[in-house]
């Protein structure tokens, strides 16, 4: 345990991060009022490498307040700032109460909390010199154009980010903790002949010495080499076999159908179906917030709630969905502590590192394997479970590779597509993207293909 | 005042002196609500300020970038200082330059400001429009759940540069969103809404909440009534409004020389070249009235313009911010733009259209036999190296023998823009743009994209249908 290390200037009249904590616990204690004040201080370093040369630098902090105030009638209402003055402060509390008074009476609450620690899960993680994380990013951009096919490397970064949540409420809860990651970003165009292909890479790890730059490199040349030359796909039901990375993408997209306050707000397709199978046997979903070295790892929730590892699917079963207090509350299921808010918006839930368990692994035979999914922001439909996507992959036939394939488009539902699960890889990979997703090789029969 | 032109003065000057060439400094302060209600009931009701400052130097041709929230002298000295060593200990630091700085002012003349600002009306005014866009939207009795959304935004921005540029606006944007869910049978569609401009609570008489709430409600409908869309390849016709969506995203962004100056895009070197059917003319314009992706003064100070990029299928120009100008030599198009003060500024689109042409709408379905009218679109994405992009069609119909037939879901467009640009064999003249919000290098901002509706002789349809 290390005592929080406040980031915030001290200048100018300006208040610190834990001062305004302080000045707004203490205004609505005098006004009978239940707030909790969550308080997010973030780090950026970023470095961007082009034709072996620095690029671009950006390095940056940017730290904000959020109240969430509950009245007298249970009624919750939000208000931020990133100005810590003490004219913002008051603005904000204001806002925040005036907010809650346009709701109906309800039952929202400020959870009865207590002293929850201060923990720091980076340490010295990422504190190398610049120098050295410097000659990273230059050896990275280098071994990306090392493969003659590679004709542009539009993007070559490394990055770094940090972030110290603090949370403090009338009712009692007061913790902070710190995490952070490293990482390596990289967009490649690769060509041969007339086949043109532009691939995406990011390796994200907690600690900077954990990143391999020359893998990561290899990697992306690799994954993108492999689609030159591609061809058009006939369309037709295929036996497909979603890559680690791309099953993550279309579960971090359809994750919303087990967040309880989207089965709270009618937008889940699987509200009321607990204890109904809703996946193939093979299939097993879990979020583990106390994982180490994860980047979505976390020693309580946004509610002050400890964390602790939840199956939502065991072996095609749904069992539970993912909780804050309140939306726990509202369905009559347990907190599962998934509260989830950023300094700028409402309680919310969410996952922290959400995976599939690696399976016996599989052999994959005829039909074509997945390697890109486009589209996912436009072409996934969160509440129905529709999505109709562009794809990339590699044709087998026999287990041999026959061809890469393009400019075809899956379809089908998510829902549909989770009973069609026939077999599970046996490699666990996590990826990040926007939240921390884990899995290994997923095979799925008889998927719709539309190409040429 | 966000930052006093002494201390920005003196932060450009440590800058210069520190060897930059160009030293940059942005600072804003938003203000922003918004208020959602679920079938009647307020869900969120959310106000915020979010208050920065980013700092940016050239090197040469490369860039430091650093923000913080902080906008003391203390603190704004000392990142000028941080930055300086920073790129001193990874390149030369020259300590020559500096000097004082004569700015020359340059204030927005407020030609989007608002009629009616938002404090003129209390948050009960608000409320009530937002039931009004539910009422609107139940249409019919299987309209299950009725999402309405209004979202304000204020802007208070500064930029002064060390070429003497010092240019402050004040920005408004209002926004009303309408999702509608329809339901029967287990099964769920949705249908949306969602006008945006760059005015106040005015844009409630320009678009009235009851009917707002009920095109979303009849997309609901329409989509619950669809049969899965056919694939594979075959004639469209694109709607106007947010069809254009397909070739913000085919064509405009590789028209950014973000993307131009590194050669990833198709269409970098193109200049006078024909890259797109001959009745297609293309247009950025930043100064249209209160639109939804208009401002006076671009983030880098400059003022906005209407830059025609494509004139009868010849590339004419490309959009232009200083690094892209700096980088390619072209001229800026007062393009340069970022979400705000966490993000360097980078070439980005404004409100981007194709214009009008001369076929009339019904012209366009007469030769089809069979095909698909993308009557609204979802977004999408694209990759400027290959160009390969994708979008959902929101509201689709099969085309059957000249005529709009039955709707069809789940239908998404795919293919290569350079290509599909090739491919419009004729344009109507029903101009309209529609709002939406735009990810790119320097983060979400709000664009319009508009065309009239439009032909395109092939494009392949991925949908579920065998």
């Amino acid at each position: 345990m290390n005592e929080p290390t406040g980031s915030m200037h001290e200048a100018s009249g300006r208040m610190t991060f834990e001062a305004a904590q302080e000045w707004l616990l203490a205004r609505a204690r005098d006004a009978g009022l239940a707030i909790e004040v969550l308080g997010q201080s973030n780090r950026e370093l970023t470095l961007a490498a082009q034709n072996g040369s620095l690029e671009q630098v950006t390095e940056a902090e940017r730290a904000g307040i959020g109240i969430r105030l509950v009245d007298g009638e249970g009624r919750a209402g939000y208000a931020y700032t990133e100005d810590l003055g003490v004219e913002a402060l008051a603005w904000a509390l204001a806002e925040a109460r005036e907010n809650a008074g346009l709701l109906e009476p309800g039952d929202a609450r400020i959870e009865p909390g207590r002293a929850l620690g201060h923990s720091d899960s980076v340490g010295d993680g990422l504190a190398e010199p610049l120098a050295q994380k410097l000659e990273t990013v230059l050896g990275f951009e280098e071994d990306l154009r090392a493969d003659p096919r590679v004709r542009q490397v539009p993007i070559a970064r490394y990055m770094e980010r940090e972030a110290r949540l603090s949370l403090a409420s009338t009712g009692g809860a007061r913790g902070s903790y710190r995490n952070g990651a490293a990482g390596l970003l990289s967009s490649l165009v690769m060509a041969e002949g007339e086949s043109l292909k532009q691939g995406f890479e990011i390796a994200l790890e907690t600690d900077f010495h954990a990143l391999d730059p020359g893998r990561t490199a290899r990697t992306a040349i690799a994954a993108t080499g492999r689609l030159l030359g591609a061809r058009p796909l006939p369309s037709g039901r295929y036996t497909a076999w979603f890559e680690p990375r791309v099953f993550a993408q279309l579960l971090s997209a359809f994750s919303g159908l087990f967040s309880g306050k989207q089965v709270l707000e009618g937008k889940s397709r699987l509200a009321g179906r607990l204890g109904q199978r809703i996946a193939g046997e093979a299939f097993t979903l879990i979020d583990d917030p106390t994982l180490p070295g994860r980047i979505g790892s976390r020693p309580f929730d946004a509610e002050g709630r400890p964390a602790a590892p939840l199956t939502l699917v065991d072996r095609g079963q749904l069992r539970a969905f993912l909780h804050n207090a309140e939306t726990a509350r509202a369905l009559g299921q347990p907190n599962s502590g998934h509260a989830w808010r950023s300094y700028r918006g409402p309680l919310d839930v969410a996952p922290s590192n959400l995976y599939v368990p690696a399976g016996p692994g599989l052999q994959p035979a005829t039909g074509v394997i997945v390697t890109d999914l486009m589209g996912l922001h436009a072409g996934a439909n969160p509440i129905s479970g529709d999505f109709s996507l562009q794809a990339l992959g590699l044709e087998l036939r026999g287990g041999e590779l026959a061809a890469p394939v393009e400019n075809f488009a899956v379809s089908g539902n998510f829902l549909d597509l989770l009973q069609r699960i026939v077999g599970l890889g046996d490699t666990l990979e996590w990826h990040f993207m926007g939240a921390c997703v884990g899995a290994p090789m997923v095979e799925v029969d008889g998927l719709s293909f539309a190409g040429a | 005042m966000l930052v006093s032109p002494e201390l920005a003065g003196q932060v450009l000057a440590a800058a210069r002196a520190g060897g930059a060439d160009f030293a940059e400094i942005y600072a804003e302060r938003w203000k922003r609500r918004q208020l959602r209600t679920v079938d009647r009931r307020v869900k969120e009701a959310t106000s915020g300020i979010e208050r920065g400052a980013g700092l940016r130097l050239f090197y040469g041709l490369d860039v430091v970038y650093a923000y913080t929230n902080d906008l003391s002298a203390t603190s704004l000295l000392a990142l000028t200082e941080r930055l300086c060593q920073l790129r001193g200990r990874l390149g030369r630091v020259d300590a020559s330059g500096g000097g004082g700085l004569d700015f020359r002012p340059r204030r927005a003349s407020g030609r989007h400001a608002p009629a009616q600002p938002f404090d003129s009306r209390d948050k009960a005014t608000r409320l009530a429009w937002l039931h009004e866009a539910d009422a609107g939207a139940r249409v019919a009795p299987e309209i299950a759940q009725v999402e309405a959304r209004l979202t304000e935004w204020e802007q208070d921005m500064l930029v002064a540069n060390s070429e003497g540029v010092w240019a402050e606006d004040a920005r408004v944007w209002t926004r009303l969103h309408v999702n509608a869910i329809a339901s029967d049978a287990g099964e769920l569609q949705t249908g949306s809404a969602a006008p945006g401009l760059t005015m106040g609570l005015e844009l409630m008489e320009r678009h009235p909440p009851r009917e707002v709430g009920r095109e979303a409600g009849l997309q609901a409908m329409t989509n619950l009534r669809a049969v899965p869309a056919p694939a594979g390849p075959m004639p469209v016709v694109i709607g106007n409004r947010f069809g254009g969506v397909i070739f913000h995203e085919a064509l405009g962004h590789l028209l950014e020389t973000t993307s131009v100056a590194k050669n990833a895009s198709v269409l970098s070197g193109k200049l006078g070249q024909t890259v797109a059917s001959p009745c297609v003319t293309y247009i950025d314009d930043g100064t249209l009235p209160h639109a939804w992706g208009s401002t006076e003064l671009d983030d880098e100070g400059a003022p906005t313009e209407r830059t025609v990029l494509i004139q009868d299928g010849v590339l004419k120009q490309y959009m232009v911010d200083k690094l892209g100008g700096l980088k390619t030599g072209y001229r800026p198009t007062g393009s340069g733009r970022r979400q705000n003060y966490t993000l360097a500024p980078t070439s980005r689109m404004r409100n981007t259209f194709i214009a009008p042409g001369d076929t009339p709408k019904e012209a366009l379905f007469e030769g089809i036999d069979f095909g698909l009218y993308a009557k609204s679109m979802g977004g999408g994405q694209v990759k400027p190296g290959s160009g390969e992009y994708n979008f959902a069609v929101r509201e689709g119909y099969l085309i059957r023998k000249g005529r709009v037939a039955e709707p069809v879901r789940g239908a998404m467009l795919l293919g290569k823009g350079p290509d599909s640009i090739r491919k419009i064999v004729a344009v109507s003249d029903d101009l309209e743009n529609a709002p939406g919000m735009c990810g790119s290098l320097s983060g979400s901002i709000p664009v319009e994209v508009g065309q009239p509706h439009l032909l395109v002789s092939e494009i392949v349809v991925g949908g579920e249908a065998a």
